[in-house]
């Protein structure tokens, strides 16, 4: 499977619930020093209205450049996470979910790592 | 909803990383920061299509990075076909960033042939081209 197939897939509760506009992984801590740690999925970022990306304004509460963060955070409104332990199946442009599936909020947890520091 | 990630908190005090948000169309550079590609697309452990994912199922992993020519089919739809992608393997890469760094050199990768042929065929042809300017 490929990105780009999962990006903008139509996502089905019991009735549509939105778009996949971004995929999120975790990476593991590093195991063999000349490897690359892992990357799991580790959920899906599903937009209600839009299937442009978030361009990151969902994972923290930015608030600028105001312009911007005004035009996200409406087309992004009630944007949520989907676990991966809540995906029933993958197609071809959607996404399927278990009955009874958690909305969690997309924002990262305060204690996620940044990117910025060597694997 | 909920304000945290309950199902699995270990992965809270990780690294988590939006693919589309901070690898496609970034940079690539090798272990001697010298630019390799850009990142079309990634490549995901497989999964059954459109199959049901039995509970419990160990998540997909990034397998590999794509280069290619993916310029017209995001224009106009599609996708190219697999052998028009060049694969640079996730365990190569050795920091996300800004820009993706790898851990080898460009020249044992597909995705540079292009620039290398150009050098060895053409540029290296030209008088002088093979040795540092004095």
């Amino acid at each position: 499977m490929i990105l780009s197939e999962l990006l903008t897939a139509e996502v089905r509760g019991d009735a549509p619930v939105g778009f996949v506009v971004d995929v999120r992984f975790v990476v593991d801590a590093p195991g063999e020093p000349d490897r690359a740690p892992e990357a799991r999925l580790y959920g899906l970022i599903v937009s209600p209205h839009a299937k442009f990306s978030p361009m990151g304004f969902e994972r923290k509460d930015l608030a600028s450049p105001w312009p911007i963060a005004q035009i996200q955070g409406w087309l992004h409104r009630g944007s949520f996470l989907v676990h991966w332990e809540d995906v029933a199946a993958i197609g071809r442009g959607w996404v399927r979910l278990r009955p009874g599936f958690t909305r969690y909020d997309a924002r990262l947890p305060e204690e996620a790592r940044t990117l910025d520091e060597d694997w | 909803m909920s304000p945290t990630y309950p199902p699995d908190r270990e992965a809270a005090g990780r690294r988590l990383l939006d693919a589309h948000l901070h690898l496609l169309d970034r940079q690539v550079l090798d272990t001697d920061s010298v630019p390799v590609t850009a990142v079309s697309d990634l490549e995901i452990s497989d999964l059954d299509s459109g199959e049901e994912i039995p509970r419990g199922t160990a998540p997909p992993r990034i397998e590999a990075l794509l280069s290619g020519p993916v310029f017209a089919t995001r224009a106009f739809g599609g996708r190219p076909p697999a052998s028009r992608l060049h694969r640079i393997a996730w365990s190569d890469v050795s920091s996300v960033d800004v820009v993706l760094r790898l851990r080898v050199r460009s020249d044992s990768l597909e995705a540079s042939w292009g620039e290398r042929w150009v050098r060895d065929r053409i540029i290296g042809r030209i008088p002088g081209a093979r040795h540092d300017p004095e």
